[in-house]
């Protein structure tokens, strides 16, 4: 599978007064595959929005090397075309209507208005297009970034943090239509502190902290990263199960009303015979998986974090 | 380069303080119109006088402007999302710089153009427009030009000043030191150093003559040239910063 995005012991400082130095990404390695949406996760302050303006060129990185579809910044004028992006907040002039600053943002490369019309419609302005933007909600406001970074028809689109500020409404809608980009084929890097957004949203995530990533990959083996394999059983009669699984050799505990089995998810079906054998009959089975919350208060509340 | 050339001289006609500004310019030359028209009998071969009297206000509107043009795009963020678009800094850079002066330049002949219409008919009614001929025009053409060319150096002034500290308000305030205090204390105190000064330098290339000038010892073309070298050296400056520095 094809990487689009690359980074390798990446590493920016910024220089303070009196000779003091800040570290914002802390050799930081990620690769992003192409295709679907990919959550960069982390605390405020970790690193994410100086990571994508070193990927976008708009800072220098002090050492390492970051490649944006196979291209180092030195050469972004390439592929710049084929990415769309919105850094922190989406700036827009607010006496302009939504269609007009987008197409001062085409000028800028040539597009015509056919297109500003179609992304208009994507992101569902239509109808407000010629609405003044400083009469936008935050949500719609957000929306015409997105429309402005879809302009290009790209291939990768970096989003950072573009439920920032929105209603669940707005959140859902953002959701969707990140959800549908990356149906289309289309790469989605999307950076967020929201982590039920991504969980619901990212095909894979990278969680960052302190300027290094603790964890990375498909979101489901994040979820279970670090934790022994395990299942979530309810039945009626607790203590039954408890003693048919102890019979069988299988290890389980009583958690919350619940029995925790010590075997994977692949052997749920062991555990079902067990129990129907004796009779007892199952309310609820399911994988113990953390929550991405969870796990990203475990990985980033722990200084001695170890890139996984 | 066109395409970027194109937006950039879009988005300066759509400044609001563009509009504002040129408004509140011919608004001005408006008032000034109806009050000479009552109270002078004006005549028109002063014209190139009056464009003199008026440089000043739109040698402060260019350096605003100038200054506006690159400080509100730092304070906003538009630069992050223009150089999402065109990360070739020095492209952007450049295309900044032409519209601004070049929006400039426009505008400030089109108020010269204003104020002439304004006070012909100031003449034609209540004065006289006597002289008025082929070298009036000329002399009125050249004042003008000097004008708008002055107003577009002041222009590239604000805009260096802005591009480096990243605000409008460092331009003005830097321009207003300058010009208030640390001229002053030059003239006051180093008087041998006036040749030097920006605005001295302004005054003897707009008034087409160093007769006023006895310190002066270069022509008004000369003085010209000074004040183009220092906005170049600022404006190259100013690129070169904008391109190593990291926009955050």
């Amino acid at each position: 599978m094809e990487t689009v995005i690359e980074l390798e012991s990446l590493r920016k400082e910024y220089r303070r007064l009196r000779g003091l130095k800040t570290v914002a990404v802390d050799g930081l390695d990620l690769a992003v595959p192409q295709g679907g949406v990919f959550g960069f996760l982390g605390p405020n302050g970790a690193g994410k929005t100086t990571t994508i303006r070193c990927l976008l060129g708009l800072v220098r990185p002090s050492a390492g090397r970051c490649r944006l579809l196979g291209h180092e910044p030195a050469a972004l004028q390439r592929v710049i075309g084929r990415v769309g992006s919105i850094v922190e907040s989406p700036t827009m002039f607010p006496r302009f209507t939504g269609r007009r600053n987008l197409e001062l943002l085409a000028r800028i490369d040539g597009i015509g208005r056919s297109r500003v019309r179609e992304v208009l419609e994507e992101v569902g302005l239509a109808d407000r297009g010629d609405d003044l933007v400083k009469n936008y909600s935050l949500g719609m406001k957000q929306r015409l970034g997105i429309a402005g970074a879809l302009l290009k028809d790209p291939e990768l689109l970096i989003l950072d943090e573009p439920a920032n500020g929105l209603d669940p409404a707005g959140i859902v809608e953002v959701r969707e239509l990140m959800r549908r980009l990356g149906r289309e084929g289309r790469t989605v890097f999307v950076s967020s502190h929201i982590l039920s957004e991504v969980q619901q949203s990212a095909d894979r995530v990278a969680i960052l902290a302190k300027g290094r990533t603790v964890a990375t990959g498909p979101v489901h083996e994040v979820l279970t990263s670090g934790r022994a394999a395990g299942m979530i059983v309810r039945l009626e009669d607790l203590a039954a199960g408890m003693r048919a699984l102890a019979d069988a050799g299988i290890a389980a505990t009583s958690e919350d009303g619940a029995i925790r089995v010590g075997l994977p998810p692949a052997d749920a079906s062991r555990v079902t015979r067990t129990l129907a054998d004796r009779g007892l009959y199952l309310t609820e089975l399911r994988p113990d998986e953390a929550d991405l919350e969870t796990v990203f208060l475990e990985l980033t509340s722990d200084p001695s974090s170890e890139a996984r | 380069m066109i395409a970027l050339l194109a937006s950039e001289f879009r988005r300066f006609r759509s400044r609001r303080l563009v509009k504002g500004l040129l408004l509140l310019e011919l608004l001005g030359i408006v008032v000034a119109g109806v009050i000479v028209y009552f109270t002078q009998e004006y005549e028109l071969s002063a014209f190139p006088n009056a464009l003199k009297g008026a440089s000043l206000v739109l040698l402060s509107v260019g350096w605003m402007l100038g200054a506006s043009a690159i400080g509100a795009e730092w304070h906003s963020g538009h630069l992050t999302t223009i150089l999402t678009w065109e990360p070739r800094r020095w492209r952007v850079i450049a295309a900044k710089i032409a519209a601004s002066l070049a929006g400039v330049f426009v505008l400030s002949i089109v108020v010269q153009v204003f104020l002439g219409v304004a006070l012909a008919i100031d003449a034609a009614g209540t004065g006289s427009t006597a002289g008025v001929d082929g070298s009036w025009l000329s002399e009125s053409a050249a004042v003008g030009l000097r004008v708008a060319l002055l107003s577009t150096i002041f222009a590239g002034f604000g805009f260096a000043l802005a591009a480096a500290g990243r605000n409008t308000a460092v331009a003005l305030g830097v321009g207003f030191g300058y010009l208030v205090i640390v001229e002053n204390l030059v003239r006051g105190l180093r008087p041998e150093w006036a040749p030097w000064l920006l605005s001295d330098n302004a005054a003897a290339y707009l008034i087409g003559s160093s007769a006023d000038f006895p310190l002066f010892g270069r022509t008004p073309g000369e003085a010209g040239l000074y004040l183009v070298g220092w906005a170049v050296v600022l404006l190259l400056g100013a690129s070169g910063v904008f391109r190593a520095r990291d926009v955050t």
